[in-house]
């Protein structure tokens, strides 16, 4: 029996692109240069499947799919602007920005994904997180948690990146939310400091201690929140 | 992705560590308001540590040295100065004491932290304008005996991979080394590869964090390395592990390694490093049964008496296995300063020139006296504790030292401090006052690692572009212009407008070097050696080694005992090393909010010897060596073995390095940093608490 | 030489941890989830140190475990000496409209999840207790009673076992309402069966997945067979969550035997050595019963290291879940057994590649285990024969809520009318109420109007109705229904029960609830943009399929739901 080959070719948008045997869908977008919504996504990260912003159309299957957990298959075509994939991108983005207590800063992720889908102010009037004072008893890491969408990825890097494994999600559905060690803060937990977690984070749910002023003084520059 | 936040964003290679990691820094208002990892990093891959990513503050701290100071007598006060006056009393200086004395009356310091143009332009200072050899950096005190092994067993001074070996490798030893402390996105790595069945035997007097995520710890008595990889090596051998066709093609010296071997039986090597001969059966086992495998080592090799000889011990088990020069198969020593591998690389070193080529080498003297037109001194000159010891006796007079802080940093600080004291002129180029700068008659203020440009070479020889992201603070100049005017006032001009220049004089004299310059290394940096025409080398004797013959040599050295050994006396072994909240010295580390998560060296202690000395967690003690006497609080744990304490040096009032005696690395006088023997005892007379009684008392 | 690429390949549930549990269970050491139950369970709370204890003892780091302790319900509700749990699941909703939770809320004084100041008693809702057929039902400490008068009985401090009622097969053989023997094991070892034999006949006999998703447990089966590696596992999904079924319950408690032997057939097709049965903690005596299975099978040398002499070894450990519906979706399952948050994990990889530990498993559920004895005596043929007329073979247990004449457990083949299945084996419904709906299946499945009830009992049938044959578990709600309560209880339990880490379920099911539990008319658009997002983002079938429910309800009764 022949090895399996190191490469398969697919089409992306109507480009042809070759990747890397094992590569996802999402991969070979990129690839391609076609962007694809994504939020719980980090390449220095497994993919996690979490937001379902990545859905794109394959040609033959019944459903829009996960671009970040399919592989690709030699052959496949794919639609990354499938009109039913975008269609739950720009819901679930929606509901996203619905469960925060105010719009996200323009320089986080979170804002930059709402705003290329043009995802505005959101129709649901339901219940939002609670929002709370920053937590900064750590000199340089600040979490604020009612900014967290809980896509896992502080999580996910301070397991899979920097093998510390001091933080962890909590709660169970719309309560969900993330801590440090036993809901203890960065500084007690077993944090080594390292920030990947705040360079993951696509809310600023946790971000630096120093950047909270930051943020707040340009959004008075622009004019206040949204 | 753009942030509005920053006026600007600056890719840089961290200044802390040799891991080497790329950074973006993101300026506001013409500070550092935060870094974050860059994605492309080669050796982080868009990750880092809490230094690179947060400890940036230092550099705007008010007490940044901002112009130059001058003392006017010894043990005076300090005064602000011109550049201009500051520039003429070296000169008026040095050139009385080179005229009275002879130019080897002066040595140089360069700062294994600065960067690659920075030290070549120190050591070219040196050797053209002063007119001596005397010129050394810390590489001395850590990895000097790497250095010194890999040229001897192998050719070429440097790791013979990349960390990207840790991800291929089957198996790893990690020995005398805690890289989730000290090379933390390494540490990270290693740890991730553990996680994915990667088999890691961990070799270290204390229960390193990555021991729990290895298939073995082994716990050897200070000092025993040599009978560790002795004792690996026969096991190896006994039990069929050798690759004879890559000895017979690629090696010399086998036989005589081997005759060695029989002594070295696992039973033996218990007896003499207290680890049982099951686990290093074990141990060569793991590593010979890999189809590929790393050796990876620190200080805990190198800062010994015989640590050069441990280190060609290593290439030897590496050797004598076949398992060099491919992809998962190298030696990675950890450099420990992000510079240390470079400011060697640019011979910034009493014996050698650029690439490790000896001073006494007639063609390459002549290449250099050609390009830089005086002539140069063929006598090898003092490496640093031989400048300590001339200074007390008189021969040496003047230092120049930059980016180096000697007497918290280097062993018997009361040496290190009588030598200060018996310059009759010491300058001390620097970012902050500190203990050195105590005993300076000038102090040129200068620049940390944001401030300027040039190149760092991490561990993995990989030479990187360092760029600006803000300027030094008020009047002080980066290292590299501040060399400039020195070398200038002393008569020898250095005809370089930038970093990048230099660079290429660097490269037109450095064979190895040849096809470096600032506009290929790009954002990934290149390994050396490079080749004119730009091809890297991620992969060293893939095939043939570069000694003469291309053939590698077998080290044949015996185990040989430790300089110091615990007596009634001074029952306990002492190993200082680092922590991850602070780099070193602590100059810069103390000055960020890392102090807040550690704010004091403390002095880890095992339970059993706690309770045997009426010593409580947190009680302050006293611990005395043959040569000095510290104190600082205790940290009773069970992270060591019973007989060995363990400390760190990052805070000045500790003062560490006062109980670190002469005993040094017999080949390159590394210091014996990692085997005193100490006593300890609480302060006073009652202890601070009633402790836990021990078992069995 | 490991190949660095495989640093970023997996979406598998943390495989770090995973890693580290397996490594840790290598030596024996405890599940993190374990040493917080036994916390749970000695002190009625979990504290910090406990946390740092289950961390010490299963090699988890410490904020893994405190994530685990914010999952479970069974962890979250604090308990007094005496721990009341009162169920809300569907079918005692649909017995009384709630009423009951309400009752017991007043008569005791206080909040679900709330204990009283001395410690003495604590009230907690639970989910569900599979004593459906006699709904309401309260669980008072481990003694579960239902009926009309439960309430009275708790408060009176006088709670007694409620009867269970007997199971009956309207086959002409039982196949699954029979206690388990062991032939099936006992032939394919003294015949000397071949495991690829064996495998190829559950195969051709198709047995599709009971647990609702319906796929060839063969090749399952087979996919675990061909993954590489030594160690491999059998699970059987014991955590039958679904409101208003308790067919896995009587199967584990009634025939443990059959499951276990179901399950050693499995390891012997399969190349398994040890299975795991995860069975809810909501059913106190299916463990004990399992075990004691177990214990007397290891006597009969019929499991163990070598059964029955063949070389063949295959042992058995039951684990009791801690209270998550959710874990009932088969990754979540397994990161339950590996004590860890009972979330879902994206596939690929599929548990046949990695598994339990991350090693290659086949997670079935319980009653499709059971049907595996009978095709290894009796072969594929006699199997598919089981239901003549139908698209799918063998035979289904089903079962009825309390609102019917005959209430329980039923064998039943496929192919069979709805119409047949209520009014004739379940006796319509009692006290004079007239059927208005039946939802089939769980809280997932689709809802069949009276007028509709003509509808064959199969997986293609009921899907052409927007209905789904599910676990079997047919929920009559009666005239007296309001449906718009109906989809206010189906979506709370939907957003109570989310495991929180998909977008559209972990947010839309709680912004659907919302729609229904408010007063004011629901906007059509918004309610449909919802649905399909939940349809077609949802990472499981939980929030994938809570919207069969709602859209039947959106068919059938659109005047009841309050719409805009």
């Amino acid at each position: 029996m022949s090895a399996p080959p190191l490469t398969v070719t697919v089409t992306v948008d109507g480009a042809p692109v070759e990747v890397p045997a094992g590569a996802t869908v999402l991969d070979a977008a990129r690839a391609a240069g076609s962007w694809v919504p994504t939020l719980c996504f980090d390449e220095r990260q497994a993919p996690f499947g979490a937001c379902r912003a990545c859905l794109v159309g394959v040609e033959g299957a019944a459903a829009p799919l996960p671009a970040c957990t399919t592989p690709c298959r030699d052959g496949m075509v794919i639609d990354t602007e499938d009109p039913a994939g975008r269609r739950v991108a720009h819901a679930v983005v929606e509901l996203v920005l619905s469960e925060l207590p105010q719009p996200p800063a323009a320089h986080t992720e979170l804002a930059q994904v709402a705003q290329r889908l043009g995802v505005g102010a959101p129709r649901w009037p339901g219940e939002t997180h609670a929002p709370a004072p920053a937590d900064t008893r750590h000199p340089y890491l600040a979490f604020q948690h009612e900014l967290c969408i809980s896509c896992g990825r502080c999580v996910r890097a301070c397991d899979e990146v920097q093998g510390t494994f001091a933080l962890t999600a909590t709660g169970r559905g719309f309560d969900a939310n993330i801590a440090a060690g036993l809901d203890e803060g960065f500084r007690d937990s077993a944090c080594v400091a390292c920030g990947a977690c705040a360079d993951s984070c696509p809310t600023d749910a946790i971000t630096e201690v120093s950047l909270l002023a930051l943020t707040s003084a340009a959004d008075a520059t622009n004019g206040g929140p949204a | 992705m753009s942030d509005e936040r920053f006026a600007s964003t600056v890719t840089t290679t961290c200044g802390y560590c040799g891991v080497g990691c790329r950074l973006e820094a993101h300026v506001r208002d013409d500070r550092v308001a935060s870094i974050s990892p860059a994605l492309d990093g080669p050796a982080n891959e868009g990750h880092t540590c809490l230094k690179g990513r947060f400890a940036h503050q230092f550099s705007r701290r008010r007490d940044r040295l901002a112009t130059p100071l001058i003392r006017d007598a010894r043990g005076g006060e300090l005064r602000r100065a011109s550049w201009e006056e500051a520039l003429e009393r070296i000169a008026s200086e040095l050139g009385r004491i080179r005229a009275a004395h002879g130019p080897d009356a002066i040595a140089g310091l360069a700062s294994s932290r600065a960067t690659n143009e920075d030290c070549y332009a120190m050591q070219r200072l040196m050797r053209a304008a002063i007119g001596t050899n005397n010129i050394d950096n810390c590489s001395r005190v850590c990895h000097s005996p790497t250095s010194y092994a890999l040229r001897r067993s192998l050719g070429l001074s440097g790791a013979t991979g990349s960390f990207a070996d840790f991800d291929h490798a089957d198996a790893t030893i990690l020995i005398g080394a805690n890289p989730t402390e000290g090379h933390p996105v390494v540490g990270a790595r290693i740890k991730q590869a553990t996680l994915r069945g990667m088999k890691l035997v961990t070799i270290d007097p204390r229960r390193i964090e990555l021991a729990d995520y290895g298939v073995l710890h082994l716990a050897p008595r200070p000092g025993t390395n040599a009978a560790i990889m002795l004792g690996i090596a026969h096991v190896l051998e006994r039990d069929g592990f050798v690759n004879r066709a890559f000895i017979d093609e690629r090696t010399d010296g086998w036989d005589a390694f081997a005759e060695l071997l029989p002594a070295y039986a696992p039973e033996a090597v218990a007896r003499i490093a207290a680890v049982p001969a099951a686990d290093l059966e074990r141990a060569a086992h793991v590593y010979g049964e890999a189809a590929d495998a790393c050796i990876s080592w620190g200080l805990g090799v190198t800062e010994h008496k015989y640590g050069s000889e441990v280190a060609q011990l290593i290439c030897d088990v590496a050797l004598m296995t076949g398992k060099i020069g491919r992809p998962g198969s190298a030696l990675l020593p950890l450099r420990g300063q992000n510079n240390v591998q470079g400011s060697s690389d640019m011979g910034a070193l009493p014996d050698t020139y650029t690439a490790y080529r000896s001073v006494t080498d007639e063609a390459v003297a002549r290449s250099f006296e050609d390009a830089w037109g005086v002539p140069l001194s063929r006598r090898e000159g003092w490496t640093i504790p031989q400048m300590f010891d001339a200074a007390v006796a008189g021969e040496l007079r003047a230092m120049y030292i930059f980016g180096e802080d000697v007497a918290q940093t280097d062993p018997n600080t009361a040496h290190v401090v009588h030598a200060m004291e018996s310059l009759d002129f010491l300058v001390v180029q620097e970012i902050f006052e500190n203990e050195t700068t105590k005993y300076a008659d000038v102090i040129l203020p200068a620049s940390s690692f944001l401030e300027k440009g040039g190149t760092f070479t991490n561990a993995e020889r990989r030479v990187q572009l360092v760029a600006p992201a803000i300027d030094p603070p008020g009047e002080a100049r980066t290292d590299f212009e501040i060399i400039a005017l020195v070398s200038r006032a002393l008569g020898h001009e250095l005809p370089w407008a930038t970093p990048a220049d230099a660079m290429d004089e660097i490269a037109v004299l450095t064979p190895d070097w040849a096809g470096i310059s600032h506009a290929r290394l790009g954002r990934r940096g290149l390994q050396w050696p490079v080749a004119p025409d730009g091809t890297d080398a991620p992969i060293l004797y893939e095939r043939e080694f570069s000694r003469p013959g291309g053939r590698a040599h077998f080290a044949a050295l015996p185990y040989k005992a430790p300089g110091d050994a615990a007596d009634e006396q001074f029952p306990l072994i002492l190993v200082t090393g680092r922590r991850l909240q602070h780099y070193n010295a602590g100059t810069m580390t103390r000055r960020t909010g890392n102090v807040e998560l550690m704010d004091a060296d403390v002095l880890e202690i095992h339970p059993d010897d706690a309770a045997r000395l009426w010593i409580s967690n947190g009680d302050r003690i006293s611990v005395r060596s043959r040569v000095g006497r510290i104190e600082l609080p205790a940290q009773v744990t069970d992270h060591i073995e019973p007989g060995h304490v363990f400390t760190t040096f990052h805070f000045p009032e500790t003062r560490t390095n006062l109980l670190i005696g002469a005993s040094a690395d017999v080949n390159t006088s590394c210091p014996e940093y990692k085997v005193v023997a100490v006593d300890v005892r609480p302060l006073g007379e009652e202890p601070a608490r009633t402790p836990a009684l021990a078992s069995g008392t | 030489m490991l190949d660095g690429t495989e640093r970023r390949s997996s979406s598998a549930l943390s495989k770090n941890l995973v890693e580290l549990v397996r490594r840790h269970h290598a030596l024996a050491a405890p599940s993190a989830l374990d040493v917080l139950k036994e916390a749970v369970e000695l002190r009625g709370e979990i504290s910090d140190e406990d946390r740092r204890e289950a961390a010490r003892r299963s090699g988890l780091p410490e904020a893994a475990v405190y994530g685990v302790s914010t999952f479970y319900d069974d962890l979250l509700q604090p308990r007094g000496a005496r721990h009341v749990r009162v169920c809300t699941g569907t079918a005692c909703f649909a017995a009384t409209g709630d009423a009951h939770v309400e009752a017991l809320r007043e008569g005791l004084g206080l909040q679900l999840g709330e204990r009283a100041a001395d410690g003495s008693i604590s009230l907690a809702d639970t989910v569900c207790l599979g004593f459906c057929h006699s709904s309401p039902a309260v669980r008072d400490g481990d003694v579960i009673d239902a009926g009309p008068d439960v309430v009275a009985r708790v408060l009176a401090d006088a709670c007694a076992s409620a009867e269970e009622p007997a199971w009956r097969s309207t086959l002409s053989e039982p196949v699954l309402t029979r206690p388990g023997d062991w032939s099936g094991l006992r032939r394919v070892l003294s015949d000397g069966v071949a495991p690829e034999a064996l495998l190829e006949e559950v195969t051709a006999a198709e047995i599709r997945g009971r647990g609702g998703a319906g796929f060839p447990a063969g090749v399952k089966w087979g996919f675990a067979r061909a993954a590489a590696g030594d160690e491999k596992f059998i699970v059987a999904n014991g955590d039958e969550g679904d409101p208003g079924s308790y067919i896995d319950k009587y199967l584990m408690e009634r025939s443990p035997e059959l499951l276990l032997e179901g399950m050693a057939l499995a390891g012997y097709a399969v190349g398994a050595r040890h299975g795991f049965v995860l069975v809810r903690s909501e059913y106190p005596r299916s463990k004990p019963a399992l075990e004691m299975a177990a214990a007397r099978a290891h006597a009969d040398g019929l499991l163990g290291d070598d059964v029955l002499g063949s070389g063949f070894a295959f042992d058995v450990t039951i684990v009791e879940g801690a209270g998550s519906y959710v874990v009932g979706e088969e990754t979540a399952l397994l990161a339950c057994l590996e004590g860890l948050r009972g979330t879902v994990s994206a596939r690929p990889p599929f548990p046949a590649q990695e598994g339990l530990y991350g090693r290659p498993t086949v997670v079935n559920n319980v009653e499709t285990l059971c049907n595996v004895p009978f095709v290894a005596v009796r072969g594929a043929g006699a199997y598919r024969a089981l239901s003549p007329d139908a698209q799918t073979a063998g035979s289904k247990l089903v079962c009825f809520n309390e609102r019917f004449v005959r209430p329980g457990v039923y064998e039943v083949p496929f192919g069979v009318s709805m119409r047949w299945l209520c009014e004739d084996v379940a006796g319509g419904l009692r006290d004079g109420r007239a059927l208005k709906a039946v939802q089939i299946g769980g809280p997932l499945g689709g809802i069949l109007p009276a007028a509709r009830l003509d509808a064959a009992f199969d997986f293609d049938a009921l899907a052409a109705e927007g209905c789904m044959l599910g676990h079997g578990g047919i929920l009559a709600f009666d005239d007296h229904t309001n449906m718009r309560d109906v989809a206010r209880h189906l979506l709370r339990f939907g957003a109570h029960e989310s495991c929180g880490k998909c977008f559209p379920c972990r947010i839309g099911l709680r912004r659907a609830h919302e729609l229904f539990a408010s007063d004011a008319p629901i906007e059509r658009a918004p309610l449909e943009q919802l649905l399909e997002t939940l349809e077609l983002g949802s990472l499981c079938a939980h929030g994938g399929g809570m919207p069969a429910p709602i859209r039947s309800l959106l068919r059938w009764w659109p005047d009841e739901l309050g719409l805009a």
